[in-house]
C-alpha cells in the first residue's frame, strides 16, 4: 500500500514538474514589445521589464464613459533606455523622427518624436500594463499605449508589440 | 513524268519556295515574340481616393514586358506538378480571383486548410494570406507554387520546363534583360501582374465619384454598413466600416470574429503564441464580396446573408475575441448585433454595390493561353 503511495506521490511531483503542465497553469507566451529603428540599444520589453522603470499613472474615460486608472510606463523613459535621441538631443534632423506602434492584430499609429518628450509636452504618454491595479483585459492583451487627454482613443493602441523610431524622408 | 526536266525544275522551284515560306514562318513567329509584346514601364493606374501607401519593391519595377509575362505565368499550368493547375485555379476572373470552393483541390488532391482568397488590388496589401505570414507578393507567390498539396513542384523544376519553350526564353530576355530563367524571376513576373489587379468601378466607386445614385436600400445599407450601434441615442448601426471601412472596403487587420469559443485552426496564434491571438484572422477586402463565396478563412457560410447571420445573431464568445465585437448591440445590454430582417437585407443590397463588373470582365486579366473566341472574358 505504501509502495502505491510513494507511486502516485512521485507521479504527482513529476507531472507538476513537467514543462508542459506548467506553461498549460500559466497561460500562452509571454507578450513582447520590441522597441528597435533608429535606437542605439534595441530593446524587448516583457512585462517582468516594466518594474524597472518609473511608474506612472494616467486617468482617462473608456468607451462606457467611466473614468479608469492606467499604470505603466512613460514612452520617454523606454525610449531614453533604448538610446533615442531624447532631451538635448531632441533638435535639427531629429525632429523629423516619429515613432510607430504596432500591435499583433495589424493595427498601427504613429506619434512624431516630439510628441513623447518631457522638453516639448507634459502630455503623458505611457505603455501601460495595468487597469485600476489590475491586468488589462482579455482581448486587449498585456500593454496597450495610453494617450492623456485625446480626445479620440485612436491612438490608445492595444496589443502593442512592436515601437519603431523612423526618420521622415 | 518523274523523269521530265521541266517537271523536275518546277518542283525545286517549288521546294525553294517552301523553305522560303518556312524561313519567313520562323523569322516572323520569333519576330513576333517581340512585336506583340508591349514594352516599358507600366502605368498602374487607380483613383486619388485609394492613396498612395502602394507596395512595389525597388527591385521589381513594374513594366509592360513584365506584366506581359506574368500574365503568361499566371495562367501557365506547366508550374504544377501534374501540368494541370496554374494560378488561375484556384483563383479565376470571372469569381473575382477565387474558386467558389470552401478548399481548393492541389496536385495531390489534398484539400487546402483554408479558403482561397480573392486577389484585388495587392498593391495596397502588405501581408498575404489569412494569417498574414508572408510580406510581399513576390514571397507568397512562392508558396502556392511550390506547397505539395497546392502546385506542389520546385521552382528550379519551373523554371527548367519553361527553358523548353523558346516563347518562355525570349519573353524573359525581354522582361529582366537577359534569357535566364530563374525561379526568382517567376515570382517577380507573376507579382508584376499581380500589381495590375486593381478594383476601382465597382457602384459604390461610382457613388463616391458622384456618378451613381444608390437605391434606398443601397443607401440604408451604406448608412448601417458605417455606423456604430448607440441603442441609447436611437441610432442603430452594423459597425462593418471599422474594419472594413475605407474606399477600398479593406484595412489590414487580424481579429477574431467570433466563429468558435474553441478554433479549430488557431489563425496567427501559430506565429505568435499569444492567446489573445487566438482565432484571429487576416479580415479581407469586401471588394467584389458578392463573387467570392463561400465565406470565412474555412468557407463556412455559403451566402452573405449567413454572413450577416452570424454577425447579428450568432457571436461566440472567447478570450480572444476582438474586443469591437463584444456587447456591441443595437438592443441596451444586448451581446450581439440584433439587426432587423430589412437591416440584413439592406446591408446585403450594399455589398453588393461592391462588385466591379469591369474587374472580372477586363480581357487584360483573363488567360491569355485561352483562343480569343474561347475565352470568356474577351
Amino acid at each position: 500500500m505504501k509502495k502505491i503511495q510513494t507511486l502516485l506521490l512521485s507521479a504527482l511531483f513529476a507531472l507538476l514538474l513537467n514543462p508542459a503542465f506548467t506553461s498549460a497553469q500559466t497561460g500562452s507566451k509571454q507578450a513582447t514589445v520590441k522597441v528597435s529603428g533608429e535606437v542605439s540599444a534595441p530593446l524587448d520589453i516583457k512585462l517582468s521589464d516594466m518594474a524597472q522603470f518609473e511608474q506612472t499613472k494616467v486617468n482617462r474615460k473608456d468607451r462606457d464613459g467611466k473614468e479608469r486608472v492606467y499604470s505603466g510606463v512613460m514612452l520617454s523613459a523606454i525610449l531614453q533606455k533604448a538610446g533615442v535621441t531624447m532631451g538635448k538631443d531632441l533638435k535639427g534632423e531629429n525632429l523629423t523622427k516619429y515613432v510607430s506602434v504596432e500591435a499583433s492584430d495589424g493595427y498601427q499609429v504613429i506619434f512624431a518624436l516630439v510628441e513623447l518628450d518631457k522638453d516639448f509636452t507634459d502630455r503623458q504618454i505611457i505603455l501601460a500594463d495595468e487597469v485600476d491595479g489590475k491586468p488589462l483585459p482579455e482581448g486587449d492583451g498585456q500593454f496597450r499605449i495610453i494617450v492623456q487627454d485625446e480626445k479620440k482613443p485612436a491612438r490608445c493602441i492595444k496589443m502593442v508589440t512592436a515601437i519603431t523610431i523612423k526618420f521622415a524622408k | 513524268m518523274m523523269n521530265n526536266p521541266q517537271n523536275k525544275k518546277r518542283q525545286d522551284k517549288s521546294g525553294a519556295y517552301i523553305l522560303l515560306l518556312f524561313c519567313l514562318v520562323i523569322l516572323f513567329s520569333a519576330w513576333d515574340y517581340y512585336s506583340n509584346v508591349p514594352v516599358g514601364p507600366y502605368q498602374l493606374i487607380y483613383p486619388s481616393n485609394f492613396g498612395n501607401r502602394i507596395n512595389i519593391p525597388q527591385d521589381n519595377p513594374t513594366t509592360k514586358q513584365g506584366v506581359y509575362l506574368g500574365r503568361l505565368l499566371f495562367y501557365e499550368p506547366k508550374l504544377s506538378a501534374n501540368n494541370k493547375l496554374s494560378c488561375g485555379s484556384c483563383h479565376q476572373q470571372d469569381k473575382a480571383f477565387t474558386d467558389g470552393k470552401a478548399f481548393s483541390e492541389g496536385v495531390d488532391g489534398v484539400p487546402t486548410p483554408r479558403n482561397s482568397m480573392s486577389l484585388t488590388n495587392l498593391l495596397w496589401t502588405r501581408r498575404f494570406f489569412w494569417d498574414g505570414r508572408v510580406t510581399g507578393l513576390e514571397s507568397q507567390a512562392a508558396v502556392p507554387l511550390t506547397n505539395e498539396h497546392e502546385m506542389g513542384q520546385a521552382l528550379a523544376v519551373s523554371a527548367k520546363k519553361l527553358k523548353a519553350d523558346k516563347q518562355y526564353t525570349a519573353l524573359f530576355e525581354l522582361a529582366f534583360g537577359d534569357p535566364t530563367i530563374t525561379g526568382d524571376r517567376i515570382l517577380k513576373a507573376i507579382a508584376q501582374f499581380e500589381r495590375t489587379l486593381i478594383s476601382a468601378n465597382s457602384r459604390y466607386d461610382q457613388y463616391l465619384h458622384g456618378t451613381y445614385q444608390p437605391t434606398t436600400d443601397e443607401l440604408k445599407g451604406m448608412e448601417l454598413f458605417n455606423r456604430d450601434p448607440e441603442p441609447e441615442k436611437g441610432i442603430r448601426g452594423a459597425n462593418c466600416a471599422r474594419c472594413h471601412g475605407g474606399v477600398k472596403n479593406y484595412s489590414e487587420l487580424f481579429h477574431n470574429n467570433g466563429l468558435d469559443s474553441i478554433p479549430k485552426d488557431n489563425g496567427i496564434e501559430a506565429q505568435s503564441g499569444l492567446a489573445s491571438d487566438r482565432g484571429r484572422f487576416k479580415v479581407p477586402t469586401l471588394r467584389n464580396i458578392a463573387l467570392t463565396g463561400p465565406y470565412m478563412h474555412d468557407g463556412r457560410f455559403k451566402t452573405l446573408q449567413d454572413v450577416v447571420d452570424h454577425y447579428s445573431d450568432h457571436i461566440r464568445q472567447s478570450v480572444a475575441l476582438s474586443t469591437f465585437l463584444r456587447g456591441q448591440s443595437n438592443e441596451k445590454n444586448g451581446k450581439t448585433l440584433k439587426l432587423l430582417p430589412e437591416e440584413k437585407k439592406q446591408l446585403v443590397a450594399f455589398l453588393n454595390m461592391l462588385t466591379d463588373y469591369t474587374f472580372v470582365n477586363d480581357p487584360r486579366f483573363s488567360d491569355p493561353h485561352q483562343p480569343a473566341s474561347k475565352n470568356k472574358h474577351l
